[in-house]
């Protein structure tokens, strides 16, 4: 048994965004009817493809049901319309033109379904300029800041980075949805009545910087144009080493303390004071550090020396690749990577005692689902 | 019962939040702007250090200010007996306790999550660790850029050619606790429809990993190795970040031939639309590097917003990238609620974060900022857990709140 068994949810949704919503729901149990377009959602066009299925297809959609409905003819919008009558909720991530179009607009849902619990995702939410309708990852990261900030210690000539891979955005847009979502439909439980949710996707960018940009915002910090307003300062950065990349974050005396020891307390470590990464931090300190530090971390293997980091304290940890996270002790031991059809599939950051999540079904085939949906 | 009566669908949950820093107070303040009583366990001898950055003042700390909205105060020492006792009773009368210290801290207090059940058997135990509550590498502990690190984020993030160096070292603490925060309405689905309690145990760094899932998955299956390649992207093209002027840098994306041709037009350009190396997308993808040159020299002298606006006009997806000056400065923001003003337990008004959804009809009320600490004593030990004024003031002169 898991958490969201007996909730049904219509996914009318065609982006990354309102497809891992859709998915995040999907995990905890709630059957979730993915109504595709004739010709499939356009995400199943997203490469790599293998064996003629779209690998971000296969990640979003497991879990769920697919029906093929065209909203392009009355016949179409009825059927959704009876999918919607006997629907817990609906996730939707199109631009309200298209609202308008198909004739499933907010108001006008809200009066039909009274007890739906109905999720909009869009850029900038409901209220923004019809500019502001439509917008791809990259422009949800430049516009919510963490492009600009990215990496740290970003040089002006440097062009922002939009984060990793082509929907980091979209993801964290999904939490927020099947937060407000999932929240909306235990009031559902318990109240019998719906409700409309209107996510902005920036606004999730910007909710996510809140403690930085919050000091901005009410004059403790100076808000500026510079590309390092988020940073920290301090040594922690990203170097290499012999098999990869390790990250190291030093903040305190006893990070030091637990480096130097790590180190074999090498001489050039003796010219910085005990409590230089609390009260000396000078930029010139952070270069010489770095510039020492590199040629011995250069000679180290990354999942080795980040073990022995961490029995000493020290928050030194591997940049991981794709292979390293499959192989990982740790994720291994929590089920991390869970098999479906033989091949592993990314599943759920926690576990659960009571409602564990698990993969049930790979993503659908396009309308693989309509006799058992249209019934 | 509960303090004040907010609304939101959340409403009538109550959540004590044994939770320090960013990532476990995120969590918490997301429950509390879609309704929860979420109460804050703090101690002066166990400050939260989000109370100390940024100045002396624990009252007017502005990373704490910037974060604990609609989050109750009470004090609890944690190294008395008889302040354990009185949070056990807390727990009794909660739903949910959310809880990211290191790895086994409460569970040194007596309070595991089995004994947490004994207390209350349909307790819900939101554990936020880096690495999971136990396991193998459960012992391992860092900080926001260690999990992106670890989970696979990291490698995925630079510029192409040089060392990947991930995102800006901010990111990763509000994505773990948006999860945790799911994960702790799963369990209130559960409970309500079981009447089973359960402890949901948070991986940061399996969090993190979710954001790249795509890749990993599609590792899996091809065993290509995804590596980190700037901003390109096979689908869309153009895809990136151009100059503009005063060092601004605009972000624009294409889908399909069309779009390319309206770019083109607004950059008065057109005949870049037909240059035999541009105009299709798949020669677009091909000589990506010579089509990212020829257009950041055109994007260049102009200013970013201008520029962005009158592609954006014309159907094709530009935005400038914002600094945290563009964020502060921009109008929609404090017109359409994504920034509040609250009222802190200090006195002070104060301008901060809201949450990234609207809900219509009943949304949570966001009135009150961030509690001086202790704020909230009186409401918990007189009203929740109905000490009587003699009890109340030995236990305040005892030690055990304080």
């Amino acid at each position: 048994m898991t958490a969201l068994t007996g909730i049904t949810v219509v996914e009318t949704a065609e982006r990354v965004c309102g497809e891992w919503t859709g998915r995040l729901l999907a995990d905890f149990g709630a059957q979730v009817i993915k109504v595709e377009r004739p010709g499939g959602s356009p995400t199943r066009l997203y490469g790599p493809h293998l064996g003629g299925e779209s690998a971000v297809f296969g990640y979003c959609n497991t879990n769920k049901k697919s029906v093929v409905i065209s909203l392009d003819d009355e016949a179409g919008r009825a059927m959704l319309g009876r999918l919607l009558e006997r629907a817990d909720a609906l996730i939707d991530d199109h631009d309200p033109r298209w609202c308008m179009q198909t004739g499933f607009v907010p108001a006008g849902l809200r009066k039909r379904f009274p007890r739906l619990v109905h999720c909009q995702i869009t850029p900038f939410g409901q209220h923004a300029p019809d500019d502001c309708q439509r917008a791809f990852p990259i422009n949800v990261a430049a516009a919510g800041g963490w492009a600009w900030h990215t990496p740290s210690e970003s040089d002006p000539a440097d062009p922002p980075l939009m984060g990793a891979g082509r929907f980091m955005p979209d993801y964290d847009t999904g939490l927020d949805a099947a937060i407000a979502t999932a929240a909306s439909l235990l009031r559902q439980r318990r109240t019998g009545q719906g409700q409309f949710i209107d996510v902005s996707e920036v606004g999730v960018q910007v909710s996510r910087a809140d403690v930085v940009l919050g000091r901005a915002l009410a004059g403790d910090d100076e808000p500026s144009h510079s590309r390092r307003t988020y940073d920290m300062g301090g040594p922690g950065d990203v170097f290499a080493c012999c098999d990869g990349f390790v990250h190291l974050v030093m903040l305190t005396k006893a990070h030091w303390q637990g480096l130097r020891k790590l180190m074999g307390e090498p001489e050039w470590t003796g010219e910085f004071p005990e409590d230089w990464l609390e009260f000396q931090c000078t930029p010139e300190r952070v270069a010489s550090f770095r510039e020492q530090f590199r040629p011995w971390i250069a000679r180290q293997s990354r999942n080795q020396v980040s073990a022995a980091a961490q029995a000493l304290g020290v928050p030194l940890v591997p940049v991981s690749t794709a292979a390293d996270l499959i192989a990982n002790a740790q994720y291994r031991h929590r089920s991390y990577f869970q098999e479906l059809g033989g091949t592993c599939y990314p599943a759920v950051a926690y576990r659960m005692t009571a409602s564990p999540v698990r993969l049930t079904s790979a993503a659908p085939g396009l309308d693989a689902d309509r006799g058992e949906v249209l019934a | 019962m509960s303090l004040r009566d907010r609304g939101g669908p959340l409403a009538g949950v109550r959540v004590l939040a044994v939770a320090k820093v960013w990532a476990g107070p995120y969590a918490a303040k997301l429950l509390a702007q879609l309704g929860a009583e979420v109460i804050k366990v703090e101690s002066v001898t166990a400050l939260d250090e989000m109370r100390a950055y940024g100045g002396v003042d624990i009252e007017h700390a502005p990373y704490f200010l910037s974060q604990n909205t609609e989050v109750l105060s009470m004090r609890v020492n944690l190294k008395s007996k008889q302040g354990i006792a009185q949070l056990r009773r807390m727990i009794a009368a909660s739903d949910i306790v959310l809880d990211n210290l290191r790895p086994g801290a409460l569970a040194k207090l007596g309070l595991s999550y089995e004994a947490m059940r004994e207390i209350r058997p349909d307790i819900i135990h939101v554990s936020i660790k880096m690495y999971g509550s136990e396991g193998p590498l459960g012992y391992q502990t860092g900080y926001a850029p260690s999990f992106a690190a670890i989970g696979g984020l990291t490698n995925l993030v630079g510029h192409e050619g040089r060392v990947p160096r991930g995102m800006n070292i901010r990111y990763g603490d509000t994505t773990a606790g948006a999860a945790a925060a799911f994960g702790a309405i799963a369990a209130l689905h559960h409970r309500e429809r079981t009447g089973e309690g359960q402890q949901v145990d948070l991986s940061a760094v399996e969090a993190i990993s979710g954001l790249v899932g795509d890749s990993l998955f599609a590792f899996a299956l091809t065993g290509e190795p995804p590596q980190h390649q700037g901003n390109a992207h096979s689908e869309l093209s153009p895809h990136g970040f151009f100059p503009a002027k005063d060092g601004g840098w605009i972000s624009l994306a294409c889908d399909g031939d069309a779009e390319w041709r309206a770019a083109c037009e607004v950059l008065g350009h057109t005949a870049l639309a037909h240059d035999t190396r541009f105009a299709t997308h798949l020669q677009r993808h091909c000589n990506r590097a010579a089509l990212e040159e020829e257009i950041a020299r055109i994007t260049a002298p102009h200013d970013a917003a201008d520029l962005c606006a009158r592609l954006r006009a014309r159907g094709v997806a530009a935005w400038p990238a914002a600094s945290s000056l563009d964020l502060v400065a921009s109008d929609q923001f404090w017109s359409d609620g994504t920034y509040r003003m609250v009222i802190c337990g200090n006195g002070d008004s104060r301008p901060v974060v809201g949450p990234s959804w609207r809900m219509e009809p009943d949304e949570a009320a966001l009135a009150c900022g961030a509690p001086t600490l202790g704020q909230h004593d009186d409401y918990v030990y007189r009203e929740l857990l109905g000490l009587d004024e003699a009890e109340y003031e030995a236990f305040k002169a005892s030690g055990a709140i304080s």
